[in-house]
């Protein structure tokens, strides 16, 4: 596994030790050891059942670990999991949003979960929800929404909160191409304002686009980490997509 | 190509595959509680019936009025609850999207959804219906052909309105398809309300009657109407005869069968084309409704302040604009209504106070059942309606016990004040003793406490995130075995607090003497068996949840 890329000695966000996932025999996570910083969005690409979702799941504390521990800005998740989860932002590869209630109810709700006041995040909310091109539907139930709408309702509420560490899983998809767009801006600024980003994602493009560092896992295990230049130089390769073809089969 | 086969046989290996997944411990418990509920009401009747047919003159007419009045009871509940399961089954489906995108005629498709919204709809009437069926066939000694034509009657009984609801629903969206689904939902109920009133008004069917017996005339007049059949049209009648005449007259019976045979065919074939012509049109005409729009200001957006407010609020609002859990909470309390209103002739029939004081503890346990049955329907689902969006609170500084401790409580709540309400109507009406209306009041309060940690710990424990039907959730295994935790807590209660009531009113009616001994051991197993049911099924329930990978 090459992991010996060297990153600032800014605050670890984000450190994995032996990180391990079993279904039923099958290792779905084997030793991961990851460690993200302050400011860097850390892309992860893999085939199908490589591990991605499920190593966002373990971080967002929705999953069990095997083995291994995962701390957060210094707190165990799985030992302090409430404390953690207050810095920590999801949003998983399947939007879902209460059919009965209304995209904005919804972010309202979220709001009162994490007991966000709402002089504080409303007026961040109206500019994203602008931005994000979300338009009167905002107000109508979730039922009647597509996948690119509940998408970017979920994008609105994952930073109701103002979280430290972003999960997100496959970002783009049913995104239009201007939200995604808008999407990639996003990502920039809260990486810029000190924010870490942990994104899943097929979209090789994206990938190369926002990347700080990139990791390549594959059965479960994280084969390769580094910035774009590095691991092209370690594949041999000129383009994202032999990078991540030659990697992820090794 | 007829796909039907095709469709029916992958809906039978889900649940073939849901069943062998379960652990081996899992299966036996939930075999073993099945058994002890369906033995359980099996004795009960045969006890009740055993003592009927020793009455001399009336006692075979009033077990069969009791029979043709259940299935009465049942048939009017079908329809309801497949209006309700119907709307559900055939539109609100998301599975339907994958169906009918395939090459897959639409009356396969709407066949596999009757046999499921029928399935969904008509399990709780089986339930009980086959013990009755069984005690009555054991009681009048009943020759062996009797049980496979009773259990076949009640498959094709519970059919029919099956099928009239899917033909109502399928009209109503096709022909009034702006309506949404909570208007479509009144209008078909109101229909059914409207239809079984303007019946019982036209027939004035004897069933429905309630006769005086004070004098000898009037009690001939009740003995003679006990034979009298309640309704020549209804298959709850045809039901009844069929049973009856399995005993007595085989031609009554043979007719009967062959009428209720013939009617629901001719049913299931009307409905069978009705489906043909109109289910995909409502179904596309469903999908291209476009939702109301809310206001900007709704209740969440002022309960964002705490966790706990935002959780109620949410849950409070997906409630309200639920369509399938209103119409069925609306349902059960006009049923409720219609009890407790009949008891207000309680004093009439029965002047002695010691008469009126076993009736009001029989009121206190047939409203235990009623608490039973609402926190089943409407408690245990409850978990499991957070459905995939339980890994924003799984993700979230928001812990299960959290969540747990606010539901737990915010359903004791609405428990306590139903069961209260209805005692305290309850009570009123049959002038119940003050002491043993005040013993009552508290005890419902346990009571209220228990069934609420039953049903929301097996609701934990056993939750469907893919299920988004109340209904077919708290008909899902868990909720079968939520149900009969329920009802045999309600039955271990009342058969605790049988022997003080005993003895109450031995000494007040009887001048009899207490025996102080019974009395602690019956308040100590009361503690015990109480305190046991609100912890251990919160407790496990909670760490069945925390275990759970989502």
């Amino acid at each position: 596994m090459y992991s010996n890329i060297s990153h600032s000695d800014s605050v670890s966000r984000l450190v994995t030790t032996n990180l391990k996932k079993c279904y039923n025999g099958v290792w779905a996570v084997k030793n991961l050891n990851l460690e993200l910083s302050a400011g860097e969005i850390f892309v992860l690409l893999g085939p199908n059942g490589a591990g991605k979702t499920t190593t966002l799941k373990l971080i967002a504390g929705l999953l069990h670990p095997t083995g291994g521990r995962i701390h957060v800005e210094g707190m165990d998740v799985q030992r302090e999991p409430v404390k953690a989860k207050t810095v920590i932002g999801y949003v998983p590869d399947e939007p879902f949003i209460y059919n009965k209630l209304t995209g904005r109810e919804f972010i309202h709700f979220v709001a009162g979960i994490y007991n966000v006041q709402r002089d504080q995040y409303e007026p961040r909310m109206d500019r994203l929800l602008a931005r994000l091109d979300i338009g009167d539907w905002i107000d109508e139930y979730a039922e009647s929404y597509s996948h690119g709408m509940k998408q970017k309702v979920i994008m609105c509420q994952l930073l109701v909160h103002d979280p430290h560490l972003i999960l997100i899983d496959e970002p783009l998809v049913g995104l239009d191409p201007k939200s995604g767009k808008t999407v990639r801006e996003l990502f920039f600024e809260l990486r810029d304002d000190g924010k870490t980003l942990l994104i899943c994602t097929h979209t090789l493009s994206f990938a190369k686009e926002i990347a700080s560092r990139i990791g390549i896992i594959s059965h479960g295990e994280l084969k390769f980490t580094g910035t774009f230049t590095e691991l092209t130089a370690i594949a041999g390769a000129s383009d994202i997509e032999s990078m991540y073809l030659k990697l992820s089969e090794s | 190509m007829n796909h039907l086969p095709l469709i029916l046989s992958s809906r039978w290996r889900i649940v073939a595959t849901s069943i062998t997944s379960m652990k081996l411990v899992q299966i036996i418990s939930f075999v073993f509680v099945i058994s002890c509920f369906l033995f359980g009401a099996y004795y009960l009747f045969v006890r009740v019936f055993g003592y009927l047919v020793t009455v001399e003159v009336i006692g075979y007419a009033l077990m069969d009025r009791i029979i043709e009045m259940a299935f009465f009871i049942f048939f009017i509940m079908l329809v309801f609850s497949n209006v309700i399961t119907s709307f559900s089954t055939f539109f609100n489906n998301r599975e339907l999207d994958f169906l009918f995108a395939l090459p897959v005629q639409p009356t396969s498709i709407y066949l596999n959804k009757l046999l499921e919204s029928c399935t969904y709809a008509s399990w709780a009437t089986m339930v009980v219906a086959l013990p009755l069926v069984i005690a009555y066939g054991v009681v009048t000694q009943a020759p062996v052909f009797y049980y496979p034509i009773a259990v076949l009657s009640i498959c094709l009984y519970v059919v029919i309105p099956a099928a009239l609801a899917s033909m109502l629903i399928f009209g109503i969206f096709r022909f009034l398809p702006r309506l949404t689904s909570r208007d479509v939902i009144i209008l078909s109920l109101t229909l059914i309300c409207g239809l079984t009133f303007l019946y019982v008004k036209v027939n004035n069917p004897a069933l429905l009657k309630i006769f005086e017996t004070e004098s000898e005339r009037e009690l001939l007049q009740f003995a003679a109407n006990l034979t009298t059949i309640g309704g020549t049209y209804l298959p709850s009648t045809w039901l009844s005869n069929i049973l009856q005449g399995c005993n007595v007259d085989m031609n009554q019976g043979v007719f009967y069968f062959l009428l209720l045979l013939f009617v629901t065919l001719s049913i299931g074939i009307l409905a069978f084309f009705t489906a043909k012509v109109l289910y995909v049109q409502s179904w596309l005409l469903v999908g291209e409704r476009s939702t109301q729009r809310r206001k900007r200001t709704s209740p969440l957006a002022r309960a964002q302040t705490s966790a706990t407010r935002a959780l109620l609020a949410k849950d409070i609002l997906l409630f309200v604009r639920e369509p399938t859990q209103w119409v069925q909470l609306f349902v059960f309390v006009i049923l409720i209504a219609v009890y407790i209103f009949s008891l207000r002739r309680t004093p009439v029939y029965f002047t002695f106070p010691l008469w009126r004081t076993i009736i009001a503890f029989a009121n206190f346990a047939y409203i235990s059942f009623i608490i039973a049955t609402l926190g089943v329907r409407f408690i245990f689902p409850t978990m499991s309606l957070e459905r995939a969006g339980i890994w924003l609170l799984g993700s979230s500084p928001f812990s299960f016990e959290r969540l747990m401790t606010i539901k737990y409580f915010f359903n004791l709540l609405t428990a306590v004040i139903v069961i209260e309400c209805l005692l305290l109507l309850s009570n009123l009406f049959i002038k119940t003793d003050q002491r043993l209306y005040v013993t009552m009041h508290f005890i419902a309060l346990v009571i209220a406490a228990s069934l609420v940690s039953i049903n929301l710990g097996m609701g934990s424990k056993f939750p469907q995130f893919n299920e988004d039907n109340p209904s077919k959730i708290a008909a899902g295994s868990g909720g079968i075995l939520a149900a009969l935790m329920s009802i045999t807590y309600v039955a271990v209660m009342i058969t605790i607090l049988a022997t003080p009531a005993y003895y109450y009113l031995r000494g007040r009616y009887l001048n009899k003497s207490h025996n102080l001994f019974v009395l602690l051991v019956a308040c100590a197993l009361f503690i015990i068996v109480n305190t046991a049911t609100i912890l251990l099924p919160l407790r496990s329930g909670l760490w069945s949840f925390r275990q759970r990978d989502f």
